[in-house]
């Protein structure tokens, strides 16, 4: 789960290209029929789950040991529940820190796994589960992979900066992709703030921009941003020390 | 009897039906075809619904399924900016809008047809969401898990303890806030660090007990596979992802949506191969009935009837 | 028994023979060896108690054994494993789960499905049994642990002596000769504890099974074992008969400190022949309980009750305690003994009564005040604990109690001695953790002293310092209440004992009362029932009459 061998790494890349041009359809697409809109809509929907599986198998066909599966099985719980305990208050986030903190210190397989997993486990607790879920999911993922992937600063001070300049830019870009997917569904297709298949990607972005200025989106971002970084800074040192003693594993010698 | 039957019917079988819900209901050209989807949805919840916290959860659903469909209503009245003239329901004056990102135009003319549409596209979310719903409240999620691939076991089993463990860490939980009431708030002492450390710690020392127990009593064999079927199994895995992002490409570019489906499909298919392949590297067996009943199978036939008149009904000249 | 150390040489037929061979586990380069050059050898079908003081390794050797050190424990380790004589040294333990199962002390953490029948299933599901093999495998584990009325009962409805037990025929239920169990009986009561060690032992015997098995409460055990291995502070090993085992052990029971104590030739094991041997060495001049002079009343609690909705937990229980004395409060569980101490200490749920600490209702009084009035050690004590070291936890709690800085260090290291004030309070004994709770509780010295039991996971020379402790805060002038199912604690420490059934008070006597030796007392100590004297129930009241 370490070291991820190259033909695996490009798998993850490719996918996680996939899944962005599933997410960012609306800006994207080039015909005006409905039919042909509707029926990318519906093929995306039905090749998230696809997409998700196969990452997952990537993931977790390197070595994964009971111990690393046990603390993501304990950290997902929590996440789950303290997501559950933090919903419905608008603009407070409180799954990512620990999927950002979590990702950190064991790299980017876990961070996916528990990224996706935590949105998984919180949705079939707490009736969250729809057709947003797997996009939801591939979208928590990606913010997993991305923590993974920080650089490592020795210093304490440097390592919690890292982590906050991460955390606001994974939830405007979280916030964002979940933006694009409800788009077409809540706007419609033929509102002054809805996508217009055909018109070009810089035209839809500007249309997507004030969709998401409409919407008080970006209020919500911010908010998820805000809190973030808050637990963060709030709970990185102790947890980070949590969880590298968990962390520690042995060996034989000689 | 009713409950009975219910028990019997395979997890996986909840999302067939599911899933041919979703699927009519997405592609429904009529309020009264998403309304026939939502009643069906919410009478098969009611009848076999069993007394398990996943099954608790149909009032959400419905309020979140309302809420889309107001939702829908609203953004087409407020983000209308129409002229129209025939069949007005409702006149409104019309204001135009700007960020500095190009103009919203806001409110105008509310027509007849054009309120049926905003209530047919909600509706079909709406559906969607409460067909969905139907899994979500009838199949048992830890059953559901012993079905998952054997490529997947070792994540299942993550997910799987992560659901046992939820209802035991709110214990944990309310037993640190009571053990935490007896030290006052100092400088050092937030309330998130003393709750949530003391319980990560409880529940990391005992999930590290429950990974020692799980090792001790054999979790983590894996049965020899070759090196040759692992990598044609990768390998795989990534054509399938290349198939499908050059399908994806090609349904956005609008060249030709018989080829991107093609590709689409080819991507799914090798994907589902690529994962079935992984599997035999897990050679596990299992104590639960996961194989499916006749019963299973009358449904699965009675919904692929179901979809196809739906289909057929649509392309029928009429 | 012939063979003496290499064993591989005299492989018999039969299955479930272990060894270690000089086997080294440090957890840090340059941290002192948990396990030094540790070897042991057990024949198969033999009954083996693996003992040593808190902290000695004893987990460890276990886990050694099972293989989980050093792959779960982090560290390195060197030295040879072997099972029925094949080298497994560096085998992960699920490659030997076919060959030995292993029990842990919480049954209820360890738990991987929700009913008896997939828990059972687990390890033959790994072992990729066919389903109508498994179910026959599953059937026989529970016919021979007698739980086939149980198969399809939840995990969690289980009392803890039967969850105990089902984690016992899930260890053994695809065919393992060897079990493994890391103090089995630490969260039972003493019923219950001797229930589920009767239980093993009539397993090994029927089976044949090879059982190593960890405990603390020796006497229970010391009558039935075949050989003793003795785990040291130093990391090193012995393993021998459990007569001269036990004879050269430090923290023994009373039983073995009586035999010590009474300089009898040779250590008896069972309570039987040390009470022959008492009534034949007799007579014995014997003190009686020296109780502290009694002060004025510090708590006086009249009809307390405790509801959880249609439960009521504590029923209309009133008591009171007086300066200098310390109460102990005895029950199954579930009998409601915690939801009574966290009613009188304040923060507990409390549907009706009074209760008066020093004048004072501790429930209307703030966090910061109400540690000038009682102090309260919860059954977890590490629940407290959340800084990342030892020195920011004292001086948080310093700070909190607007104490002296350095006030809560100085209690600590009455409690517990000097100890390295960067180390992380997770690393800390349970008898430490216990410690520094008690030191932040009592920083503002707090008249009223409550502990929910203080004892669980502690060796016998722990025990002996946390009873000092107590007898130290009463002789200051403290009413000291806990919880607690240790007899042999409770005859060091308290003076009082009350008893609580369904949340009622049905007996409150002076503790050499409700310990003494009565044919129908289920609760005498060991001393008492080997002298069999009226009110005699601790070491120290037994003298030899030179």
């Amino acid at each position: 789960m370490n070291k991820q061998p190259l033909l695996s790494k490009v798998s993850i890349a490719v996918a996680a290209l996939a899944s962005i041009l599933m997410f960012a359809w609306p800006l994207l697409i080039a015909t005006d029929s409905q039919n042909e809109n509707l029926l990318a809509q519906a093929v995306f929907m039905a090749l998230m789950p696809l997409i998700i599986a196969i990452v997952l198998v990537e993931f977790s066909t390197g070595e994964i040991g009971s111990r690393q599966l046990a603390i993501l099985g304990v950290m997902t719980a929590i996440n789950a529940v303290i997501r559950l305990l933090g919903a419905g208050t608008a603009g407070i986030e409180t799954a990512f820190f620990l999927i950002i903190i979590g990702a950190y210190i064991f790299r980017s397989g876990f961070g996916f796994i528990l990224g996706s997993a935590s949105i998984l486990v919180s949705a079939l607790l707490g009736a969250g589960v729809g057709p947003w879920l797997p996009f939801q999911m591939m979208a928590a993922g990606l913010v997993g992979i991305g923590a993974g992937a920080l650089p490592r600063f020795k210093g304490k001070f440097a390592q919690l900066l890292t982590l906050c300049v991460y955390a606001v830019l994974a939830s405007f870009v979280y916030g964002a992709l979940m933006t694009l997917w409800n788009w077409p569904f809540l706007a419609g297709a033929d509102s002054s703030v809805s996508y217009e298949a055909g018109a070009g990607l810089g035209a839809n972005l500007l249309r997507f921009l004030n969709y998401e200025i409409a919407t008080g989106g970006l209020l919500w971002d911010a908010g998820r941003a805000i809190t973030t970084c808050a637990l963060i800074l709030i709970a990185a040192p102790a947890l980070l020390t949590s969880l590298r003693r968990a962390a520690n594993r042995g060996g034989f010698e000689g | 009897m009713i409950q009975k039957l219910a028990s019997k019917i395979h997890p996986s079988t909840w999302w067939v039906i599911s899933l041919a819900l979703a699927v009519i209901a997405g592609s429904a050209t009529s309020i009264v075809q998403t309304l026939s989807v939502a009643a069906l949805s919410v009478l098969l919840i009611l009848v076999f619904r069993e007394n398990a916290p996943w099954a608790r959860s149909l009032k959400f659903y419905l309020i979140l399924a309302l809420a889309v469909v107001v939702i829908r209503v609203v953004f087409r009245i407020v983000f209308s900016f129409s002229q129209e003239t025939d069949d007005i329901l409702l006149e409104l004056p019309r204001f135009e809008l700007d960020f500095g990102l190009g103009a919203i135009g806001l409110l105008g003319n509310v027509s007849a047809p054009a309120m049926l549409g905003a209530l047919l596209d909600g509706s079909r979310l709406a559906a969607i969401i409460l067909a969905i719903a139907v899994a979500n409240t009838l199949a048992n999620p830890r059953k559901l898990l012993k079905s998952a691939p054997g490529a997947l076991y070792e994540i299942a089993t993550s997910v799987s303890v992560a659901i046992n463990l939820a209802p035991q860490l709110i214990e944990s939980f309310a037993r640190v806030r009571r053990a935490r009431g007896l030290r006052g708030k100092g400088r050092k002492s937030s309330t998130l660090n003393g709750l949530l450390i003391p319980v990560l710690e409880d529940t990391l020392d005992r999930s590290l007990l429950l990974a020692a127990s799980m090792d001790a009593r054999g979790f983590g064999r894996k049965s020899t596979q070759s090196k040759g079927e692992l990598l044609l199994a990768r390998v795989l895995g990534l054509q399938s992802l290349l198939a499908i992002t050059m399908g994806v490409f090609v349904l956005l570019s609008g060249f030709s949506a018989p080829a991107a489906m093609t590709l689409l499909a080819i991507g799914a298919v090798t994907s589902v191969i690529s994962v079935r392949l992984t599997s035999r590297r897990n050679s596990r067996t299992s104590i639960a009935r996961t194989a499916r009943t006749p019963i299973d199978f009358a449904v699965i036939a009675a919904c692929s009837v179901l979809l196809i008149v739906h289909f057929a009904w649509a392309v029928m000249p009429v | 028994m012939q063979c003496s150390s290499d064993c591989s040489l005299c492989l018999g037929g039969d299955a479930g023979l272990i060894s270690l061979k000089n086997f080294t586990f440090t957890y840090k380069n340059g941290d002192e060896a948990k396990l030094n050059r540790a070897s042991v050898d057990i024949k198969a079908g033999q009954f083996v108690l693996v003992c040593g003081a808190t902290g000695s390794g004893k987990s460890t050797l276990l886990k050694a054994l099972v293989g989980l050190v050093p792959h779960f424990s982090g560290g390195t380790a060197s030295g040879v494993r072997t099972i029925d004589g094949q080298d497994f040294s560096r085998a992960m333990p699920h490659e030997t789960a076919h060959l030995i199962g292993y029990v842990n002390q919480q049954p209820e953490g360890a738990f991987v499905a929700d009913t008896v029948l997939e828990e059972l299933a687990f390890a033959l599901e790994q072992l990729a049994i066919g389903r109508d093999e498994m179910i026959r495998r599953v059937d026989a584990a529970l016919a021979a642990t007698g739980l086939s009325e149980l198969r399809n009962r939840k995990l969690f409805e289980l009392s803890g002596g039967q969850q105990q037990r089902v984690a016992i025929a899930a260890a053994l239920s695809a065919g393992q000769k060897i079990l493994v169990l890391d103090e089995p009986t630490s969260a039972l009561d003493p019923l219950a504890a001797k229930e589920l060690l009767e239980f093993v032992w009539r397993l090994s015997r029927s089976e044949g099974i090879t059982v190593i098995v960890a405990e603390h409460r020796i006497e229970r055990l010391v009558g039935l074992v075949d050989s003793v291995i003795i785990v040291n502070n130093d990391g090193t090993v012995s393993q021998g008969e459990p007569q001269t085992q036990l004879a050269k052990f430090k923290f023994v029971p009373p039983l073995i400190e009586l035999a010590h104590q009474l300089a009898w030739p040779k250590v008896l094991l069972s309570i039987e022949h040390a009470a022959e041997e008492f009534a034949r060495s007799a007579p014995h001049t014997t003190k009686r309980i020296a109780h502290l002079p009694l002060g004025s009343e510090v708590l006086n609690a009249e009809r307390v009750t405790v509801d959880y909705g249609s439960l009521r937990a504590v029923d209309s229980v009133s008591l009171s305690a007086k300066a200098g004395e310390v109460i102990a409060v005895m029950g199954e569980n579930g009998s409601g003994k915690t939801s009574l101490l966290w009613a009188l200490q304040g923060t507990g749920n409390r549907g009706d009564g009074r209760i008066s600490v020093a004048g004072q209702d501790p429930a209307t009084l703030t966090a910061t005040e109400r540690l000038s009035v009682v102090a309260m050690v919860p059954q977890q004590a590490a629940d407290l604990l959340f800084l990342p070291n030892l020195g920011d936890e004292l001086d948080e709690a310093d700070e909190v109690a607007e104490a002296k800085s350095a006030s809560t260090s100085q209690l600590f290291e009455q409690f517990s001695g000097r100890i390295d004030p960067s180390i992380h309070p997770r690393d800390l004994s349970s008898g430490q953790q216990l410690a520094l709770v008690l030191a932040m509780q009592l920083v503002k010295n707090a008249s009223l002293v409550i502990l929910d039991e203080p004892t669980r996971g502690l060796d016998y020379a722990a025990k002996k310092q946390v009873a000092q402790v107590l007898r130290n805060l009463a002789s200051s002038g403290k009413a000291v209440i806990f919880a607690s199912h240790d007899v042999e604690f409770i005859a060091q420490s308290a003076d009082r004992v009350i008893q609580l059934e369904a949340g009622k008070v049905i007996a409150d006597q002076p503790v050499e009362t409700a310990l003494e030796y009565r044919a129908d007392n289920s609760l005498a100590s060991q001393v008492a029932q080997i002298t069999k004297l009226p009110g005699v129930i601790a070491l120290q009241q037994v003298v030899t009459n030179e």
